[in-house]
């Protein structure tokens, strides 16, 4: 009887095991083929969920646009931006049976997927179709790798500051124009409304605290040669990030709950009102009015105030539509250059609230002078920054290097200079390596 | 359906083993047949056992063999297939000369996993033993709702903890500030590396507890009353008729739930991950689940997330080897 336990026992625990390694499949492997006429042919396309509420409508009327005019059908799956990485790079070790043939990719991710060979290098085609003129500088900047353009521009995003109106007005605070009326506004905001939190330093959200160490002057890395270095535990850097860590610790304007905040918490906390004033991006505004109907109308937005007045510099992301290396390159790319122009690329800026990547098309957004897009428009144009363009990068944001470092200071494990030396070196290990 | 390919396959083994070596010649024809039917005693077991033996292959040791593989080479994804430069042992010398590994990730994983497994089983066992005593309706009562915390996914078990625990506005955290206990303008749980696995030890207990409750009751449906009435006549107390009847009797079932439980308990991923500061961006709460995620996936660096995902097989087969040797020297002891 005993035994039989025992026995069972271990077939159990191996049968346990067992189950947890389930393994899932890439896409799958459309028919063969190789013209442009695609009569009988289908692409397979990877969109990512959450950027527009419902592309379903989107995809489809897309859909029988591409199939008019070529004849190939299209089929999309959606994917999530959290596990995508980590499914595009399984697809591309598996190749070209198992990538889609178009993509949206995430402008952080064209170094390391150019780099595994998986992208069409599409420069000559971009530049016979007469568009290369008419594309963001910073976002074509962003996918172009030694002079190679690796998919095109699709739309893009950028953070500034959004600001609740109604309540700067009830206090008469004026908004800030530089950090020391920033800090001036916050703390106001902090005596007069105790129950808001008057400016999140959220630790969990990277490009917050990158809008700092950008604004005083500072760098993440920069470019010697063809190597990477480190320069966040530079001055100015280390000015940037105490500013922006002294929010918190010495003036007290975003409690210790704050500390371990994402962008997403930080949202959800805008949601229910709680929030004066926030670092936010060009798609929150709106995201915040369709949560709480209430604050239509209360919002504001400036461009991020750099340290002495004018502009601080913010992430301008965005995502790139790649055609992969298979065997329906150039039909792919046809349904790429419908997407990412004319009709299309309208629709889906105004769907989504992001900005498309063709400045023909940005110029017509700025000039309907919405006051909630104006400010974003102007931030994308005139003080949008990248990171670094390596595929280190992509591994360094991933390891969550510079929220480790903000969370370190935060949580008061380590000084403003000891936190950034460290990051600094996890920053040159990780482009050591990859060299 | 397993249990009994493997006593038949023990018995078969043993029944040769134990043929006394100065038996009888037989004769010639008899030879033939018990040779015959020693070659089927030999082969039959493991024909039985084959379907069995080659998924369990396919599904464990082929990924383990790669894995093995992996952690000791450098390698790189390529489209259509990567590239691995062997590198030796470089990523196990490297591992296990980081302090990280010795300061942080060991202790984290052996200290959470021991609390866990503790608290599990003495949790499951409490209730095993209240569920005896109930009477049909209650008992039915108490094993739905116990059974609904073990249904509940890890996921969404783990944020309802974080919403409990969340800073300021959670439950608790109001509760400690209306106590006096802690100021929740100031306190943040998430980020130190006790309350953080404290937190995470609620957490995987409450999710783990049913298990070991629903086993243990069950062992315990199988001891004959008999025992308890005749210590009772003896004057046992409960608590000494637990260690004296309870306890032995049943010991089998409570070695199976605690390596079950260790297992569980070392290799936990999503209920870590998914807390504040868990995925990575605080290294003072990494364990090796953790650890070696980051390394594999958010650096690239597979080599060194495979070597650590075979350090903690190794401790895991060693400890469950522990495990078995006591439970099969037990089984020995009391034939």
């Amino acid at each position: 009887m005993k035994r039989r336990v025992i026995a069972a026992g271990i077939a159990m625990t191996l049968g346990l095991t067992a189950t947890a390694c389930g393994g899932d499949d890439g896409g799958d492997s459309a028919s063969d083929g190789s013209a442009t006429d695609g009569k009988g042919k289908t692409l397979t396309v990877w969109i990512m969920e959450g950027t527009n509420p419902d592309a379903r409508p989107f995809f489809k009327a897309a859909g029988k646009a591409f199939e008019k005019k070529t004849g190939a059908k299209i089929k999309v799956e959606y994917q999530q931006w959290a596990t995508a990485q980590k499914k595009f790079t399984t697809a591309i070790e598996g190749g070209e049976d198992q990538v889609p043939d178009v993509a949206e990719v995430g402008t952080t991710w064209v170094p390391q997927f150019a780099d595994a060979g998986a992208l069409v290098d599409v420069t000559d085609k971009v530049k016979e179709s007469g568009l290369s003129d008419d594309l963001v500088e910073g976002l074509k900047d962003a996918g172009t790798l030694d002079g190679k353009q690796y998919g095109m521009p699709w739309y893009a995003g950028v953070r500034s500051i959004v600001y609740r109106k109604d309540v700067f007005e009830k206090h008469k605070i004026k908004a800030p124009t530089n950090w020391k009326e920033l800090r001036q506004a916050a703390l106001t905001l902090k005596d007069k409304e105790p129950d808001m939190i008057p400016f999140p330093v959220a630790g969990g959200a990277e490009m917050f605290a990158t809008a700092f160490v950008w604004g005083s002057g500072g760098e993440l890395a920069v470019q010697k040669g063809d190597k990477w270095k480190s320069e966040i535990n530079s001055k100015k850097s280390v000015e940037g990030i105490q500013y922006y860590t002294d929010l918190a610790k010495k003036d007290k304007i975003s409690p210790a709950k704050v500390n371990t905040w994402t962008e997403k918490e930080v949202g959800d906390a805008w949601n229910k009102g709680q929030v004066a004033m926030s670092v936010g991006g060009n798609w929150t505004p709106k995201a915040i009015v369709d949560a709480n109907p209430d604050l239509e109308g209360k919002l504001a937005a400036i461009p991020i105030p750099g340290q002495d007045g004018g502009m601080g510099r913010s992430f301008l992301g965005g995502s790139y539509l790649s055609t992969f290396k298979t065997d329906k390159q150039d039909l792919a790319w046809e349904f790429v250059k419908m997407i990412t122009t004319g009709k299309f690329a309208t629709q889906w800026a105004e769907e989504t609230n992001y900005f498309p990547g063709q400045n023909s098309e940005l110029e017509k957004i700025a000039a309907k002078k919405d006051p909630l897009v104006e400010p974003f428009a102007k931030q994308m144009i005139e003080a949008g920054a990248t990171v670094p363009k390596s595929k280190a990068y992509a591994e360094i944001q991933a390891s969550q290097v510079v929220t480790g470092m903000i969370q370190s200071i935060l949580n008061g494990k380590a000084s403003v200079q000891e936190a950034a030396d460290k990051a600094a070196k996890d920053m040159d290990a990780i482009f050591a390596k990859d060299e | 359906m397993k249990e009994t390919l493997v006593d038949g396959g023990s018995e078969a083994s043993e029944s040769r083993v134990h043929r006394p070596p100065d038996a009888p010649v037989p004769s010639p024809e008899n030879q033939a047949a018990l040779r015959r039917k020693r070659l089927v005693g030999l082969t039959r077991p493991w024909l039985l056992l084959a379907p069995a033996l080659i998924v369990l292959a396919g599904l464990l040791l082929w990924p383990l063999i790669q894995v093995g593989k992996l952690s000791m080479e450098d390698y790189e994804v390529k489209f259509g297939g990567g590239v691995g430069t062997f590198t030796g042992l470089d990523h196990y010398t490297d591992l296990l000369s980081s302090s990280l590994l010795w300061k942080t990730v060991l202790p984290n994983t052996l200290f959470f996993a021991v609390a866990c497994v503790g608290l599990t089983v003495a949790l499951g066992t409490a209730v095993a033993l209240l569920l005896q005593r109930l009477g049909p309706v209650w008992r039915l009562i108490c094993s739905i709702s116990i059974l609904s915390a073990w249904a509940m996914p890890a996921v969404t078990g783990t944020y309802v903890w974080i919403w409990l625990f969340q800073p300021q506005d959670g439950m608790f955290s109001q509760l400690a500030g209306a106590l006096g206990m802690i100021d929740p303008a100031t306190t943040n749980w998430f980020t130190e590396r006790i309350p953080f696995y404290a937190i995470a030890t609620l957490n995987v207990v409450h999710h783990g507890f049913p298990f070991v409750a629903i086993t243990v009751f069950a062992g315990l449906l199988t001891i004959p009353k008999e025992l308890y009435e005749a210590g009772m006549l003896d004057g046992a107390n409960a608590w000494q008729r637990f260690w004296k009847i309870t306890v032995p009797t049943i010991k089998p079932v409570f070695l199976v739930v605690t390596i079950l439980s260790t297992i569980w308990d070392f290799k936990v991923f999503t209920q870590i991950f998914l807390m504040p500061g868990g995925s990575g961006s605080n290294p003072d709460v990494y364990n090796l689940g953790v650890y070696s995620y980051i390394q594999a996936f958010a650096k690239n660096d597979y080599g060194t997330g495979a070597a650590s995902a075979v350090l903690l097989t190794l401790l895991l087969l060693a400890i469950t080897v522990v495990y078995i040797r006591t439970l099969f020297k037990q089984g020995e002891e009391d034939l």
